[in-house]
């Protein structure tokens, strides 16, 4: 605290408010909605265009479900519009291109805008208490550019050969000309490049928003856990995306320009290049990814388990230094991934040994949620609900990662449906249901009604229920020898006798998809309805943008930059409660009777 | 001490609120965000950049012989020259940046664009050159590389020179914004280290 006091307090803000990125309130309709420079409206486009892809990820999944469950039968209503040409049946071809775009949309284009897009854009200023992002503009373009590679993906749907069908991996020389001819692959190879770029631009602003535009007392460890997670995902984005760009970009040139960097043998010129190259360049990037999903939900867990606990973070310093632990982690493992495809046994150690290593700071993170919650005065509200139900599912997903981390291990289960039982416990449960954790959480915020409590119980229990029972189901199949992207498992006989698992797991991915329509009812409704109004704080919390500003927060954010006196999880503190008679304190809130800004008591990460 | 804490929302906002974009700016400040914004974009582009400099490593290990014997060399000379140009081209944005005086800066500006130019037409005639004697992107790995990396370069040559030209015309007519010189400088000089290495990899090894 004394820091804050050697420069007065009114030269601190003025100071501040100079570094403020203005730009002036706009007057026309696009202006305001379409082609906004205002970080708030840029989140819920954001938003928008993820949870429309999230409905159509969503959606696929539920086709290779069906196909798992009722091999060769005709899909039942979506069967007749998207595959009248086979009679609603899925073929080898369309199965291929089924699974594919499931995982590539899912990751890039649902959850990753979700996540990062929409908390990113929406929470950064807010929480550090900015005006707006350090370079609107840029952020504008973000969007955009984003928006350009939905419609790549979309457009890719109505080509001659169909969309792209090479796994989400994109796996060379599969996804060559050699192995998936056709305009849609293509397109969809130059969606990734063009949604890295947007992912890069994003990542910029976060990285330098957060650096540069922290609120005066706002120091670095009294940032709310969320920026802490958003802020190191957007280094992992900044750093890798671009890997991922060199692959995407070396590929389109392979497909585009006779280019031979991944193409190799009989139908390549001299010698050709090498498609191993491809695996490494997708997974220096792809491992680094992972985390860049997850990191954003373990913030908000961190923020929520306090928020909703009534006590202060556990080991707030440890959480944060675990997550950078992580981050720095997660760059040196992606060998992980080609166990398999053969390496030098000593390199494949190495990657096991960083790998392993990894859940020594992840469960620092997770023992702090677990510690949070112990003997708290806990209000199982929705936000708390999925909070926890995230914690337990990327529980599993991170325990049955150390299966997959061990070589030999990993050398059974490789390429089984327990590998995507695991990743979808970490990426997809943990991410997605952190993404609803978030979205309960701020959604008073973002749009200034409440959301109907009791539907998003029952979201929560179908989505928790549904999830474990899907993936739980396909980790067992996987364990069972089940191959994964089997277009019709069945052919294989020692498969034959996992059909009623199959098909038990698909009837629950069927009541789980059924579920999120609670959700977008829910949703739809309050948005577009008359939902309670939310008033600024209703969850009584401390972070700045609900003791700082109303709900949802008008332009530019803050009637006068906010000075920060303290942590975010300033909970259940005697002091507090005798002086105010409430359980919390805000981060920015004088206390009455006097400046308690010096006491150690009060300053974050001592209390 | 009586700190100026939000307390909490109000009914109405203040005036100044209204009237924040009227406020003169800080450009110090400004630089000083839009620096590290900068930064961490060419950290970023940086890393593409090794990830190419990386495949490019893996496919020549892959590969038996190179350059193969029945493809063309690449010429040393004229890229040899073209470093010169692009390091002298970064060093008139140097001067651009430090020269005191209006008109010595918007001179020194004008020669690192026209610089630029130079470095592009004398790569587009090393590219012709090997194009006609039969190097073409589909003749296996050795073209692959050396097209990828040098266009992909030169494409961002591009865009720095076309932001040069730009910043040079508006600093003749005396209102060139020295905060994007600057910006544009670190951008250049990027441009020139990632040559230097191209050089180097490509063309030398």
């Amino acid at each position: 605290m004394e820091e804050g006091l050697t420069v007065s307090v009114p030269a601190q803000l003025a100071a501040a408010e100079a570094s403020q990125p203005i730009h002036p309130p706009p007057t026309s309709f696009w202006r305001k909605y379409v082609f906004s420079i205002d970080h708030k409206v840029i989140a819920v486009q954001f938003l928008w265009a993820g949870l429309v892809f999230l409905l159509v990820g969503g959606t696929l999944a539920m086709l290779i479900r069906w196909q798992w469950a009722f091999p060769g039968r005709p899909v039942p209503v979506l069967g007749g519009l998207l595959l009248g040409k086979s009679g609603g049946v899925i073929g080898p071809a369309a199965y291929q291109q089924i699974f594919t775009m499931h995982g590539l949309i899912m990751i890039f284009f649902a959850v990753t805008p979700v996540l990062i897009g929409t908390f990113g854009n929406f929470l950064i200023p807010l929480q550090i208490g900015a005006r707006d992002m350090a370079f609107p503009k840029l952020n504008m373009y973000s969007f955009w550019t984003f928006l350009i590679s939905q419609l790549l993906v979309i457009a890719s749907f109505f080509t001659d050969l169909g969309t792209g069908g090479a796994g989400w991996t994109t796996y060379a020389p599969l996804s060559t000309n050699v192995g998936t001819p056709g305009t849609g692959q293509t397109l969809v190879v130059l969606a990734i490049f063009v949604t890295g770029a947007s992912s890069t631009m994003g990542a910029i602003n976060y990285v330098t928003t957060v650096i540069r535009l922290r609120a005066p007392g706002m120091t670095w460890m009294r940032l709310p856990l969320t920026m802490w997670g958003l802020w190191l995902t957007a280094i992992l984005n900044a750093l890798f995306i671009p890997v991922l760009g060199s692959a995407a970009m070396l590929l389109l040139l392979d497909r585009s320009f006779g280019t031979q960097f991944f193409v190799a043998g009989a139908s390549a010129v001299r010698g050709g290049g090498d498609p191993i190259l491809y695996q490494h360049l997708f997974w220096i990037f792809g491992h680094p990814e992972v985390y860049i999903m997850i990191l954003p939900a373990w913030g908000i867990l961190g923020d929520v388990f306090s928020f909703f606990s009534r006590k202060p973070h556990h080991w707030y310093r440890g959480s944060v230094g675990a997550m950078i632990a992580v981050t720095v982690l997660s760059a040196l493992v992606y060998g992980h991934h080609m166990f398999v495809t053969g390496m030098s046994p000593l390199l494949g150690e190495g990657f096991m040994v960083f790998t392993l290593l990894i859940s020594i700071p992840s469960m620092i993170v997770v023992v702090n949620w677990v510690m949070t919650i112990l003997g708290g005065r806990i209000r199982f509200h929705t936000p708390m609900l999925f909070a926890i139900g995230t914690m337990i599912l990327f529980g599993i997903g991170g325990l049955t990662g150390l299966f997959l981390g061990d070589i030999s291990m990993d050398l059974y289960l490789h390429d089984t449906l327990f590998v995507v039982g695991h990743f979808h416990f970490t990426m997809a449960a943990g991410s997605f249901v952190g993404a609803m954790t978030g979205l309960y959480f701020w959604f008073p915020k973002i749009f200034g009604k409440r959301l109907d409590e009791r539907l998003g119980k029952i979201h929560f229990w179908v989505t928790f229920l549904g999830l474990l029972l899907v993936f739980l189901g396909q980790m067992t199949a996987g364990y069972e020898g089940q191959q994964r992207r089997l277009f019709d498992p069945y052919q294989y006989t020692f498969i034959q006798r996992l059909h009623g698992l199959n098909l038990a797991t698909s009837i629950a991915a069927f009541l789980l998809f059924a579920g999120q329509m609670v959700f977008v009812w829910n949703f739809f409704r309050t948005v577009f309805g008359k939902g309670k109004a939310a008033g600024p704080n209703p969850w009584e919390v401390t972070t700045l943008e609900w003791t700082d500003a109303p709900s949802p927060p008008p332009f530019h954010n803050f009637d006068r930059i906010p000075y920060v006196l303290r942590g975010p999880h300033e909970f259940g503190n005697p002091e507090v409660l005798k002086r105010t008679g409430r359980d919390w304190v805000g981060q920015t809130e004088a206390l009455p009777g006097g400046d308690m800004a010096g006491d150690p008591a009060l300053s974050s990460g001592k209390a | 001490m009586e700190l100026a804490v939000n307390a909490g929302p109000r009914g109405g906002r203040p005036a100044e609120v209204e009237r924040l974009s009227e406020r003169p700016g800080h450009p110090a400040h400004e630089e000083k965000t839009a620096r590290i914004g900068m930064a961490v974009f060419l950290g970023s582009w940086a890393m593409l950049f090794v990830a190419l400099f990386f495949s490019y490593g893996i496919v020549r290990a892959r590969t038996p012989l190179w350059p193969p014997l029945d493809q063309p060399r690449l010429p040393l000379l004229l890229p040899g020259l073209n470093t010169a140009v692009i390091g002298a081209s970064s060093a008139a944005m140097v001067m651009a940046e430090r020269f005191p005086g209006l008109r010595r800066r918007a001179v020194a500006l004008t020669s690192a664009a026209a610089l630029g130019a130079v470095f592009l037409t004398l790569q587009a005639l090393v590219w012709t050159r090997l194009w006609r004697e039969g190097l073409v992107p589909s003749g296996g790995p050795y073209p692959s590389v050396f097209y990828a990396l040098t266009v992909f370069h030169a494409l961002h040559v591009l865009v720095g020179l076309a932001a040069l030209a730009t910043l040079a015309v508006r600093a003749a007519r005396g209102r060139a914004s020295w905060i994007a010189v600057r910006l544009w400088g670190m951008y250049w000089h990027f441009v020139g280290v990632v040559w230097l290495a191209l050089y180097a990899a490509v063309y030398v090894a």
